[in-house]
């Protein structure tokens, strides 16, 4: 049962072989310990953790987070306890488990990008490194990395330079062509696309008129997302060769299996963590499942095979 | 990994869901649900709690346990709930045999060996406000047990929101009970820091430490009589909850940091959930 050893579910995702192609998303498991006691890590696919900076990030100020129809907002404002700090005291506890490591990466400016990864390469046990690009680029007027093509290839090419791992860079939805950004992307040197991060939105509270957030906007996750993910990814793998790590509103098996049909390799599971831990380990076991019913050999054959006419 | 007891995530039964309405028309749920694994309850721990198999709202709701009864080789464990939102409604429907999604227990607990002392006790002084009050119960049996002199202040919109009177009064006895109402209904009429602040002042100086759970207003003014008095006071805070396990970091509360001679940042934010419920009031940056 805990060791999900079982081959069907093996991906190779930027020359890097994960047991399975499920793995928690970013800012919804901690550094991966955190989830240890309410699952086992070994049978995870993969872990992004908390995005991490070169320097720890105190975060935004209360209230932080809001439940909205079939999802939340958040605007936790990246709060973490820095590169350095993940590499002394997660990683020789994380490492320690059969499963792969993918610290998620961000900065406000390309220098604070290289400088975190320069400090993670001095980690051992990592096996890829996850961009987070949707951070504002306090150097070009605060528009987010994600939002322009020649931003978001700017600083892949940036990061492939300094890093020895491969790189895969996170989409963001809030984009009218993300397959133009992703196919930016590929060309300066992306090893895998992860999509999607949340899509910005706003709550407001109408006995107060105030934002619900202390942020004003914040970012919507969660199965209301799904569909949007979906189209995000269906669109990128007709846009790009590169593998793709689906993500947005997965709770199920189910939800899963849409994501590996529109073209994911690799999916992630994020708001699921909150509010069913064990999402994650349910959805290894039923696309072991899946494959058995199916007979499929492989989870890849299953990979990017919607029908469209 | 937890630094008190065990963490289980599992689907239990429902044993008992009362739900009952006060005179300032707020409602209230009594749910009792049944542990198949008799896991260490903590006082001032809380569980998540969600009607099993719903998908609206999706996010279980954090609950402070009230009591508990071990049932052989079971745990029983008991809620207040104010019926609020979306979450607690569908609590609120859930009758016996239904199922809970319930993760716990969760946060830390209350400094109890502070109340202890090292030489003679401290006298212990609960305060609560509402549905702050199941927070406290268990406190106050542990500092029973220990022989600690302990006393209730507890407040509420009217005599219905004085959630666990009864109960209370039954472990306490009245006289170690003041009760104010904002109505006027039950007791003095008023909020509770009253009642409060005329203890701190007749105890001329004698050691004694406030526990308190309640509202945000009534914190800080509890907060603020803690300091005037200088006696120490721990509170169990609320926040708007993700996950309860540590992981989202939405429960943030900003906590004095002794700054490294070069920083600027006066604070840091902690969890409610893992760092908390319960902090001094000392430590916190209001
Ligand atoms: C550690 C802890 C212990 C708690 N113990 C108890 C308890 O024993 N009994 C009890 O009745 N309640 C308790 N609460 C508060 C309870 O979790 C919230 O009242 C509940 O989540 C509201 O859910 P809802 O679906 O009814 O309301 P929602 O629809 O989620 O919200 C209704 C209103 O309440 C506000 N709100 C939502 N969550 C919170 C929150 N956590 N704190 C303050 N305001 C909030 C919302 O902004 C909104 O205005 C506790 C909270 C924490 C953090
Ligand atoms: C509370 C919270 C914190 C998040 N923090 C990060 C982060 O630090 N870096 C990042 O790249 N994505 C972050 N995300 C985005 C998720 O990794 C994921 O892309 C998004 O939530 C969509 O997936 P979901 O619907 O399954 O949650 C966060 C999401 C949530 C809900």
């Amino acid at each position: 049962m805990t060791n999900a050893t079982n081959s069907q579910l093996e991906v190779e995702i930027a020359g890097v072989r994960f047991n399975n192609p499920v793995w928690t998303a970013s800012g919804t498991c901690g550094y991966g310990l955190d989830m240890a006691e309410l699952i086992d890590l070994n049978k995870l696919g993969g872990i992004c953790t908390k995005g991490l900076s070169a320097k720890p990030m105190r975060g935004n100020a209360p209230w932080r987070i809001v439940e909205t129809h079939g999802g939340m907002l958040n605007a936790i404002g990246l709060q973490n306890i820095g590169a350095r700090a993940f590499v002394a005291d997660k990683l020789p506890e994380l490492r320690k488990y059969d499963t792969r490591i993918v610290p998620n990466v961000f900065g406000y400016t390309i220098e604070e990008y290289i400088e975190a990864i320069q400090i993670l390469e001095e980690g051992e046990g990592i096996h890829a490194y996850e961009l987070n690009i949707s951070c504002p680029n306090v150097k070009a007027g605060g528009e987010s990395f994600a939002n322009d093509a020649r931003q978001a290839a700017a600083v892949t090419e940036a990061v492939k330079k300094a890093a020895s791992r491969p790189v895969i860079v996170k989409m963001s939805p809030n984009v009218t062509d993300v397959a133009a950004v992703a196919r930016a992307v590929e060309s300066a040197g992306a090893d895998a696309l992860s999509l999607i991060n949340t899509a910005v939105g706003m709550a407001i509270d109408i006995n107060t008129r105030r934002p619900r957030l202390a942020n004003k906007t914040g970012g919507l996750s969660g199965p209301a997302i799904k569909p949007i993910a979906v189209r995000c990814v269906f669109q990128a793998s007709r846009a790009v060769k590169i593998p793709l790590v689906g993500i947005g509103g997965i709770a199920t098996t189910e939800d899963a299996l849409e994501f590996i049909i529109a073209g994911a390799s690799a999916i992630q599971v994020g708001t699921a963590n909150f509010y069913d831990p064990s999402a994650s380990m349910k959805i290894v076991d039923g696309l072991a499942d899946y494959c058995q019913r199916n007979g499929l050999k492989s989870i890849n054959e299953l990979v990017g095979s919607v029908v469209v006419d | 990994m937890s630094a008190f007891g065990k963490i289980i995530d599992a689907v239990v039964p429902v044993e008992r869901n009362e739900i009952v309405r006060s005179g300032s028309s707020r409602s209230y749920g009594y749910l009792r649900l049944r542990l198949d694994e008799p896991i260490p309850v903590l006082p001032g721990q809380f569980a998540m709690l969600k009607a099993h198999g719903i998908h609206e709202p999706l996010l279980r709701r954090a609950m402070a346990f009230y009591r508990q009864e071990r049932m052989g080789e079971k745990l029983d464990v008991e809620f207040i709930y104010q019926i609020l939102g979306r979450g607690t409604q569908e609590l609120a429907k859930l009758a016996p045999g239904d199922k809970v999604d319930f993760l716990g227990s969760l946060g830390n607990t209350y400094d109890i060996n502070f109340a202890a002392g090292r030489e003679a006790s401290h006298e212990a002084l609960l305060v609560a406000g509402g549905v702050g009050s199941p927070a406290v119960f268990m406190l106050a049996e542990e500092l029973l047990k220990r022989e600690i002199p302990t006393r209730l202040f507890l407040g509420g919109a009217s005599h219905g929101d004085l959630c666990g009177l009864n109960d209370f009064t039954a472990l306490l006895g009245k006289e170690r009970i003041a009760c104010a109402t904002v109505d006027g209904s039950y007791g003095e009429q008023g909020f509770v820091t009253a009642p409060l602040e005329r203890q701190l002042k007749a105890l001329a100086g004698k050691p004694a430490v406030i526990y308190s759970c309640g509202p945000d207003p009534m914190l800080h003014a509890v907060a603020k009589l803690a300091d005037a008095y200088e006696v120490p006071a721990q509170l169990s805070l609320e926040a708007p909850m993700g996950c309860g396990f540590g992981v989202c970091v939405g429960c943030a509360v900003a906590v004095k940091h002794d700054c490294p001679a070069n920083s600027s940042e006066s604070f840091v934010y902690k969890k409610v959930c893992t760092d908390g419920p319960v902090f001094w009031s000392k430590e916190l940056h209001w």
